[in-house]
């Protein structure tokens, strides 16, 4: 691929509260590779009212931090976060633009795209290097296929998909370049009046060692607790599919699937799972998996290591109890 | 309120797609085309805002001649008209040329009814490539602004209140119209049409424009090449336990997580 003048990886660092989530970080070692292909600097850009926190985290991470601070860049106004991107994109004239493949993510690269006619993949799973160019792996049909593509416009743009790259390892802190964006009035087309937070506790399913997942078959609110005790034993995270949340048996936050995380533990218990394709495609990459279904044909357990045939509701509590039992031991 | 809806066709998402064995190809063989799940919610979410204000919807699709069948279905539970988008040199547009395609359409609706699309929406994704890039790509041509992944909308005196969905809960986000938004899944289900809706909407012309009823549009090339297409690694089954009673199955199961090292 011939990159130009072009060199460096500008990765957009999106922040909750002042707090850079995790993928944006994620995104920095695919960033490092491409580099790796440019001779260029990895160069993280964090947009808000406050990037300090995020600015920190990062810097030991990449080559740069790129502060853009205003009051315009206040969390869900993407209007001006955009207008930010593009003109760091103008400024720095990087050779690629990544991003976290999350509702803000998606929406600001697809507005770049639009602005400079670029083209660009979402939700990338994979990163390869094939005689110098960069082959993106993107799924389809919820996972079910993979495409590798290339990008023949400069900056090739991407989405990476949470969880799929680890974490640069931390060096020396970079340094930190504060960059000044003017935001016209009428860039602004849409106002953030009121943020509500309805889920307070955090969930971290990506990170987790040990995941324990409860789906329809667990029938009830009161089942649905011995997936948290079994989770709590074994020092776990609760997962849930998106019937179980439906159900309203635990909060969206602990989606795994498609719609929700996408998961690689350890170690994965599937409870009343039966196994659709929006589920097991956030599941595929756990280490191992252990069903629990009453139905023998459950797709669940045709991606699971051990797969119990019984009563869901007979089968945990003596799980429970036998490995509590063993911890005692 | 006059109101757009952009939809798309696509294939059933409750089918596993496959390649063809041994070979690159996406067997879509037996697949039914539907209408994109998060498009149904979309004009389900716009059918309620115009049972609420008043108004019409008008549901489009790029794609194929036979996209009509989506449009049909969609005149069945809400859409007042709709139309297909439909051109040869159309055919490899991406998503990119899709919302210049769209936004061309848009302008020549309008022309042609000699008022203005306040609202436009379109689903969050389109389930076989969940790109999510159409409405923000098409905001963007149209010059309007874009909310994206709501779960409930009202009208407002200067516009619309979106609520949008975040990991946490939500955010109300307000915009003056003209606006583009994207939809999430809502706390409701799409309605059904019922015999008499169904049997409307089959009498309904569906126009076709082309591209020579549409100003100027310049989709352009494809700018992504898909090299391979290829199936996940599967993974393989395992054991299946299945003893006399679920304290001994669930004893197995502890001692094979246990020689795993896992406990």
């Amino acid at each position: 691929m011939d990159w130009g003048n072009c060199k460096d990886i500008l990765v957009f660092l999106e922040q909750k509260e002042g707090k850079v989530v995790n993928v944006s970080l994620e995104a920095l070692t695919p960033a490092r590779t491409l580099a790796g292909l440019t001779g260029g600097k990895v160069l993280a850009l964090a947009v808000g009212t406050d990037n300090a926190a995020a600015a920190e985290k990062a810097a030991p991470l990449c080559d740069g931090v790129l502060s853009v601070e205003g009051a315009a860049f206040i969390d869900g106004c993407s209007d001006a976060m955009v207008c930010a991107l593009e003109a760091m994109v103008n400024k720095y004239a990087p050779a690629a633009v990544l991003a976290g493949n999350t509702p803000l993510g998606r929406e600001l690269t697809a507005r770049l795209d639009a602005r400079k006619g670029l083209g660009s993949v979402q939700d990338a799973t994979a990163l390869k290097i094939d005689n110098g160019t960069p082959v993106w792996t993107v799924p389809l049909y919820g996972g079910t296929v993979l495409n590798d593509v290339v990008l023949d416009t400069l900056p090739v743009v991407a989405t990476v998909r949470s969880g799929a790259f680890s974490k640069p390892e931390a060096g020396e802190a970079a340094p930190v370049t504060a960059e000044a964006v003017e935001v016209p009035a009428d860039a602004i087309k849409t106002k953030v009046v009121e943020a509500v937070k309805e889920i307070s506790e955090s969930v971290n399913l990506e990170e987790a060692k040990v995941i324990v997942t409860g789906g329809r078959g667990m029938g009830s609110q009161e089942n649905f607790a011995l997936v948290e005790e079994l989770a709590q034993l074994l020092g776990g995270v609760v997962g849930a599919t998106r019937p179980a949340i439906e159900e309203g048996w635990v909060s969206r936050a602990h989606q795994v699937g498609q719609s929700g995380k996408i998961v690689s533990p350890a170690l994965y218990i599937a409870c009343g799972v039966s196994g659709a394709t929006q589920h097991v495609s956030g599941m595929t990459g756990s280490g191992y998996v252990v069903a629990i279904n009453k139905d023998e044909d459950a797709p669940i357990f045709d991606v699971a290591d051990v797969g119990i045939v019984g009563d869901v509701m007979k089968v945990l509590p003596a799980m429970i109890e036998e490995i509590r039992k063993r911890k005692a031991e | 309120m006059e109101i757009l809806v952009c939809l798309k066709q696509v294939p059933d998402d409750s089918v596993e797609i496959h390649l063809k064995p041994g070979t690159e190809e996406v067997n879509l063989d037996g697949v039914t085309p539907v209408v994109n799940a998060f498009d149904t919610y979309a004009l389900e979410m716009a059918t309620r805002l115009k049972e609420a204000v008043g108004g019409s919807i008008t549901a489009i699709t790029v794609g194929p001649e036979k996209a009509r069948d989506a449009v049909k279905t969609c005149l069945a539970v809400g859409a007042n008209q709709g139309y297909v988008i439909s051109d040869p040199t159309f055919e490899d547009a991406d998503t990119l040329g899709r919302s210049k395609i769209l936004a061309a359409a848009i302008r020549k609706l309008e022309a042609d009814a000699g008022k203005p699309f306040d609202l436009i929406f379109c689903g969050r994704e389109a389930t076989d490539r969940a790109s999510g890039q159409l409405g923000p790509q098409l905001a963007e041509a149209l010059g309007t602004g874009v909310i994206v992944d709501l779960v409930d909308i009202e009208q407002t005196d200067a516009g619309i209140c979106a609520k949008q969905e975040t990991e946490e809960g939500y955010r109300k986000v307000e915009s003056a119209l003209p606006c583009v938004v994207t939809v999430n899944k809502p706390a409701y289900d799409p309605r059904y049409p019922t015999i008499k809706s169904k049997m409307a909407a089959r009498k309904m012309a569906i126009p076709v424009l082309s591209a020579a009823d549409l100003d100027s549009v310049e989709p352009g090339k494809p700018t992504a090449h898909v090299v391979k297409v290829f199936e996940p690694a599967k993974r393989q089954a395992g054991v299946k336990i299945n003893e006399e009673t679920a304290a001994e199955s669930a004893i197995k199961a502890v001692d094979m997580m246990a020689a795993a090292k896992l406990l």
